[in-house]
């Protein structure tokens, strides 16, 4: 799929986010704070317990005083306001220690293999400081300041798989609960929402006995932020096969509604929806002046799209020639956006489908393909790659590395910035092009060679040849663009994992890192003890729309 | 200390490519490893040995080819560890074995050649039969059998010490292996030489060890662990002002 198609992805019923609520709601978790040992300004530990049908975690939260000159959201900071970890099983005291001893140290901690996730955050000091302001006043904060940012913490970094010595990700391949990528990280940041909530509260209520709670319309329209740079790009070059899994199942379940013939109720439905997500980007006061256009666009095109829907009639068709539509005449965020509420109302079709965004992810070399059907291969499913031009210097402009900051990846001009012969693999189109290069050569040579016969001669390239060998037969994994390109954008990468993860209000900042908010108009956990009844309306929280009420 | 798989292979991998490895052979070769440890059969500790071998002075070099027919193939590759030197030797026995029924592969001269079988298992998981049989020289003579069942990932492993010396005992740094499609190289003890079993691991055994590992993390020697660390950060690139711009927000 092209770069900037990804890069216009919303997060839909299938992201991680979406995924997890509906499973806890439908397997009747429970979330209840077992500690919260914290001072007036708020500063202590917090343990809430997870009780799943299978087993027992514990979300543990570290809230320390933070230098405002200390608070920053690079990657390279170690300092936050908070850092938490969701444990596997009890919290014994010795485990405790050594939490309380590693956990705040994050990277530079060694972690207890019995933690599933470790992350931080740092507090929106507007936000936060209004909230204790106001709530300690006897008053509700304005959901103005959460249109701005719609949190009270943001996270800059959610570990798990294994980092600084957690819990593979393989432990938990048999584990029910977590055994969906990113689910366990997912869940941490749910509870974290609901710390942030009981902090504010708890601050406002030793500041003032004049304090009151946080109205329940305003606790469900708190989120929690995430900041994310180009340390998330990677991984969408080293997970082939798990991104390709991605895309296909959100394409499968596009294909799967489009196909519907429609009907007045989800015709009614889809309108519904359209008015929702338009209401919602209308909401968002968005800083960067490219995606507020963006935004406009979408609110514009939806609208269009939603006065049409409203005047035509139910046929069978009905969705293709939306789509059809947007496709020819609608941004490409505009048209991602319609695919998503489409694949909304048919919740049949799609809630099956979270149980297949796990892939196994092995590039396997196929040692006896002959040469000349890999070089086929290369033609058929790798294209585009051959068509760069890379004696273009615009063509070559950046190359990636990695910074002995933290190991985090950045962009370097090639020929201007040092460590162009540290380059990371990232850029997947030059490497292939090359090889085709270099096994058109060795065909001329042995027209009959396999691709062993290649690789003993050439042994640098195997990874290179592996790729391609497992990828061709997939639709989405190779991500179809130059990353060497002056014009290309890292942020398409990040959004399209966040997208996939549940990310909503994607506000970038330049080309490099982005501000999302995650679970914003969710449950709350007070909802989720209750056992809903309902889970389709418990489902039902997408594109989070201000509160509209009286304020006190 | 004890790391997970995730850090033990993540950061072997940076280390195998800070010593001149390429991707695909710093991949291998981390998997090799992590495979290795994951079965409690000492990969960390034979790393150490391997990165005595290494040092960006001495780049490694491929193996030379000293025989190769459809069958058979014999390569030299000048003491190198077979982290560097035997994964595409493999896929090539392999290949041959594919194609022919059998096929047996000699590598004269390499080291650390029991974490071969983190790439056997690879291969066996493809549907072949392997098995790969290597003697130390040292007294008492030690000699060491793996077989793979075609399509397991575990091996069947047995080490065992031969009290007869053979004549001809010169140093021994070879491997050999044998593939097949269709006939099980298991070991099994046979001989007519009087032999001391030292060990023996089988499927189950393995498998448990597998299990506790990936519960309590693989323990790893920190002066290891700082090596390693050390030759990753030869793949770092030192920070600069301009750089750090690419580094997200100051807030």
């Amino acid at each position: 799929m092209e770069l900037p198609r990804l890069g216009a992805f919303s997060s839909s019923r299938l992201s991680f986010a979406r995924s997890l609520i509906r499973k806890m709601a439908r397997q009747r978790w429970q979330v209840t704070q077992t500690r919260f040992d914290l001072n007036a300004d708020g500063y202590g530990e917090v343990i809430y317990r997870i009780q799943t049908p299978q087993a027992r975690y514990h979300v543990v939260i570290f809230s320390r005083y933070l230098d405002d000159a200390q608070r920053s959201d690079r990657v390279i900071a170690e300092a936050w306001d908070l850092t938490f970890g969701l444990v596997e099983g009890d919290v014994e005291d010795d485990l405790m220690m050594s939490l309380s001893e590693n956990v705040p140290l994050q990277e530079a901690g060694r972690q207890h293999p019995n933690l599933l996730v470790i992350s931080r955050a740092n507090r929106s000091v507007r936000n936060f400081s209004s909230f204790v302001e106001q709530l300690s006043q006897g008053r509700q904060p304005a959901e103005s300041l959460l249109k701005t940012a719609g949190y009270l913490y943001r996270t800059t970094a959610v570990y798990g798989n294994g980092k600084f010595g957690i819990a593979d990700f393989a432990r938990l391949k048999d584990n029910p609960d977590f055994r969906q990528p990113f689910s366990a990280q997912m869940t941490a940041v749910y509870v974290l929402r609901q710390f942030s909530i009981d902090q504010v509260e708890h601050i406002a209520r030793n500041k003032s006995p004049d304090a009151v709670p946080l109205s329940d319309d305003l606790k469900r329209y708190v989120g929690i932020g995430n900041s994310t740079g180009l340390g998330m790009a990677p991984f969408l070059i080293n997970h082939p096969l798990l991104i390709n899994q991605w895309v296909h199942m959100r394409e499968t379940a596009l294909s799967l509604a489009k196909q519907e013939a429609a009907d007045e109720e989800a015709q009614q439905r889809l309108l519904d929806l359209m008015r929702r997500a338009i209401q919602s980007l209308q909401e968002c006061d968005i800083e960067n002046d490219d995606q507020r256009l963006k935004n406009e666009d979408v609110v514009s095109e939806l609208s269009m799209a939603a006065i049409w829907l409203d005047q035509v009639s139910a046929e069978a068709d009905l969705w293709l020639q939306l789509t059809d539509w947007a496709e020819a005449a609608f941004t490409l965020e505009t048209q991602e956006l319609i695919n998503t509420l489409l694949i909304e109302i048919y919740p049949d079709h799609t809630d099956g489908l979270e149980d297949y965004m796990a892939a196994e992810e092995s590039l396997d070399l196929v040692p006896d393909m002959p040469l000349i059907q890999l070089k086929q291969l290369i033609e058929t499913y790798l294209d585009w790659a051959l068509q760069v031009d890379l004696t273009s210097s615009d063509e070559r402009y950046w190359f990636w590395y990695r910074s002995i900051e933290k190991e985090e990846p950045r962009l370097g001009i090639r020929g201007v910035d040092e460590g162009e012969e540290k380059e990371l693999s990232i850029a997947i189109g030059p490497r292939v092009q090359r090889i085709h290069a270099t096994l058109d050569a060795h065909l001329q040579q042995d027209p009959a060679a396999l691709t062993i016969d290649f690789l003993m001669a050439n042994q640098r390239d195997s990874d290179i040849v592996r790729r391609i060998q497992t990828m061709a037969g997939s639709a989405y994994g190779e991500i179809r663009a130059n990353l060497w390109h002056r014009e290309m954008k890292p942020m398409h990468l990040l959004r399209t994992k966040l997208s996939f993860l549940g990310a909503q209000r994607f506000d970038p900042k330049g080309d490099r890192w982005v501000r999302v908010t995650f679970f914003q108009g969710a449950p709350l956990i007070a909802e989720l003890n209750a056992e809903p009844v309902d889970l389709v309306d418990f489902d039902d929280w997408s594109f989070a729309l201000a509160p509209q009420r009286p304020r006190r | 200390m004890k790391v997970s798989f995730n850090e033990l292979q993540s950061l072997s991998w940076k280390a195998f490519i800070g010593l001149g490895f390429s991707d695909g052979q710093a991949s291998d070769a981390a998997d090799m490893l992590c495979w290795m440890e994951s079965f409690g059969l000492d990969g960390v500790k034979t790393l150490k040995d391997a990165l005595e071998q290494y040092s960006l002075e001495h780049p490694y070099s491929p193996p030379d080819i000293l025989y190769k027919d459809t069958d058979v193939t014999v390569l030299d590759a000048h003491n190198a560890s077979v982290l560097a030197c035997s994964h595409l030797p493999l896929e090539l026995a392999f290949t041959q074995a594919r194609a022919r029924g059998f096929s047996v592969l000699k590598i004269r001269h390499c080291r650390q050649r029991q974490l071969v079988m983190g790439y056997l298992a690879r291969l066996a998981n493809r549907g072949i039969n392997v098995t790969a049989f290597w003697r130390n020289s040292q007294t008492p003579l030690t000699e060491q059998v793996v077989g793979f069942r075609a399509s397991s990932s575990v091996p069947s492993i047995r080490i065992y010490a031969v009290s007869e010396l053979p004549d001809e005992n010169k140093d021994n740094t070879d491997i050999t292996v044998v593939m097949a499609n269709h006939v099980d190289l298991l070991p099994t003890m046979r001989s007519e030489y009087e032999y001391d079993l030292l060990a023996r691991h089988d499927e189950s055994d393995l498998l448990e060890v597998r299990s506790k590992t990936e519960r309590e993390g693989i323990a790893v020697d920190a002066s290891l662990w700082e090596q390693l660390q050390g030759l990753a950060k030869l793949t770092l690139v030192a920070s600069t002002s301009s750089s750090r711009l690419g580094a997200g927000p100051a807030d």
